[in-house]
């Protein structure tokens, strides 16, 4: 179990006051969940993983990794935390075994139980017989399954997986969560994982969207989609003019949330009459109109909009 | 933490063994530096106490701080690789002690400079030199203290660091002088006042002693002689202050900033 209570952090700027990277974070993720933090790029994902690793120290709050308070109880926390950094924290100089016994070393395995583990999860990776092979040969996918093996091999209870697809191609990233995903229920883990794709998030059992520091909603998929409540008009105009024009000309409407980017709207709450109005007298002013189901990134969007029209 | 910390130092040999460019660049440049001053200042080359003393004799000592030195610092670079490659995150999550991964990497950076100048204490019969087996003992103790001390300020400038390009910059205006103002290029004797003041108090230069004497004095005058053990207790208490800093270095954690007050 993860639990994070009422963390802040704040990076030092240079003759200015400190900007906050995290305020306020609070979070509950149960034994076996598989957890997805997601959200744009410098929303905090990051530091709050640091944070998580114990990395970084918070200037107020607590992380609980299975009931150990991480500050005070790091060594035993990290007996029970397998880490999987963005870039594979291997040594491309070292064969793949000389990596895995460093980490066996590091974390004091006996000799027998990580032989056994090793061929066990090796048996996955398809690189059974490339283990006297230099890091350095690997392919990125390769690189990434080796690491997952390595951070799995003291069968860590819980396992903190930071952006771990990026840069793996369509079919790497599916295979590499689809092993998550089976590792995580044969060992009963607890997987948090950053990622700032919707869609990788949309496989998790518990989504967290973080922006700008804040953490905006927490759900399962189904229940932050749920959230957006009815499906969503997507309209995109023939231009950005044209587009401002039918904006100009929904805002009108009551009851009406509307999304505005470039040459396209995303329209929440509309009803069969203005509908059937921009079929009939607004056709040319518009290339595609779609009916479609809120996704997680509808959901991110409307949420940020929704924070900044607090904010202004 | 003894496995994690031989796992580590085993990291580092393997790793400076293969890369042949570090092996080979080791090895080359203390070698054209001997050669090359040594046969550059061999005509004018005179040092007091030292009657008949060849220059390459006399820089023999200073060729072995060197390699140690040089080679121990320059090997804590990995950690600023290892962090901008994510290794050393890897490292620092698991549950190793600290100070596992601090000796981990100063003994294996400092085993690096060891092997060398092992490897140089070969030409000491060719030198004209007879120093005993125990003073040989003794000569290997001082390396082993000199490498400990500065490969440990190696790790502690590096830990700090960002790019290894500002590594070798610091490195460069640091250490070499603190080096060439050790005794080992020219006696103290013969230095002004004000520079013998300098390398009086540059730490460097205890351990050229401990380095130096005995190759010339047996054991017994040695372990009587107070210079001897005066260095031998900087050089040890240097190194030991090395490691704690950096030990408490390691130890201190990425800290948030204060919350700015409103």
């Amino acid at each position: 179990m993860i639990s994070i209570q009422k963390l802040d952090y704040y990076y030092a700027v240079k003759k200015q006051p400190a900007r906050c990277a995290l305020s306020d974070i609070s979070l509950q993720i149960d034994p076996g969940t598989l957890f997805t933090l997601t959200g744009p790029n410098g929303g905090g994902k990051s530091t709050l993983f640091r944070l998580l690793c114990g990395l970084s120290l918070p200037a107020q709050g607590e992380i609980r990794l299975n009931g150990l308070d991480l500050q005070h109880h790091a060594a035993e926390a990290r007996r029970l935390t397998g880490v999987v950094f963005q870039s594979p924290a291997l040594d491309k100089h070292l064969t793949l075994l000389e990596n895995f016994t460093i980490h066996r070393d590091l974390h004091q395995l006996p000799q027998a139980l990580f032989s056994s583990r090793l061929e066990e999860d090796m048996a996955w990776t398809g690189l059974a017989g490339r283990l006297h092979e230099r890091v350095g040969t690997l392919s990125g996918g390769m690189a990434r399954r080796v690491e997952l093996v390595k951070a799995l091999l003291h069968r860590p209870k819980i396992v903190l997986m930071d952006e771990p697809t990026n840069g793996l191609d369509p079919g790497g990233r599916r295979d590499f969560l689809q092993v998550i995903d089976r590792l995580r229920q044969e060992r009963q883990m607890t997987v948090l994982m950053t990622s700032h794709l919707f869609d990788e998030a949309e496989r998790a059992d518990q989504v967290g969207i973080l922006h700008q520091g804040t953490l905006l909603a927490v759900g399962s998929p189904s229940q932050l989609r749920d959230r957006l409540g009815q499906e969503m008009v997507v309209i995109q105009g023939k231009d950005r003019q044209q587009a401002l024009f039918l904006s100009q000309l929904l805002e009108k409407k009551p009851g009406l949330s509307i999304h505005h980017r470039e040459s396209e709207l995303r329209v929440e709450g509309i009803d069969s009459a203005t509908l059937n109005n921009l079929l009939t007298d607004h056709r040319e002013q518009f290339q595609t109109l779609s009916v479609k189901k809120p996704t997680l990134e509808d959901l991110f969007i409307h949420l940020t909009e929704q924070q900044r029209g607090h904010s202004s | 933490m003894m496995q994690a910390m031989v796992a580590l130092s085993k990291r580092e040999l393997i790793r400076f063994f293969r890369q042949g460019h570090r092996v080979v660049g080791s090895v080359a440049q203390p070698v054209l530096f001997w050669v090359l001053l040594g046969s550059g200042f061999s005509a004018s080359f005179q040092a007091p106490g030292y009657p008949g003393l060849s220059y390459s004799e006399y820089f023999f000592p200073g060729i072995l701080l060197m390699v140690v030195l040089f080679s121990g610092i320059f090997s804590t670079i990995t950690v600023i690789e290892d962090r901008n490659q994510g290794l050393l995150q890897g490292v620092l999550v698991s549950p190793a002690p600290r100070m596992a991964i601090v000796l981990g990497k100063v003994i294996g950076a400092m085993a690096i400079g060891l092997l060398q100048a092992l490897f140089f204490m070969l030409a000491i019969p060719f030198l004209g030199m007879d120093p005993s087996f125990a003073n040989l003992l003794l000569l290997l103790l001082g390396l082993v203290v000199a490498a400990l001390g500065f490969t440990a300020l190696g790790f502690l400038i590096a830990w700090n660091m960002e790019s290894t390009a500002g590594f070798h910059a610091i490195m460069s205006v640091f250490l070499l002088p603190l080096w060439m103002l050790s005794g080992a290029l020219f006696p103290m004797e013969q230095a002004p006042v004000w520079l013998e003041s300098i390398m009086l108090v540059n730490p460097v230069s205890h351990a050229l002693v401990l380095i130096r004497l005995p190759l010339y004095h047996s054991t017994e005058v040695l372990l009587a002689n107070p210079d001897y053990l005066t260095a031998f207790a900087i050089a040890v208490a240097w190194a030991m202050g090395m490691l704690l800093l950096a030990l408490r270095q390691i130890k201190r954690p990425d800290c948030s900033a204060p919350a700015p007050t409103s």
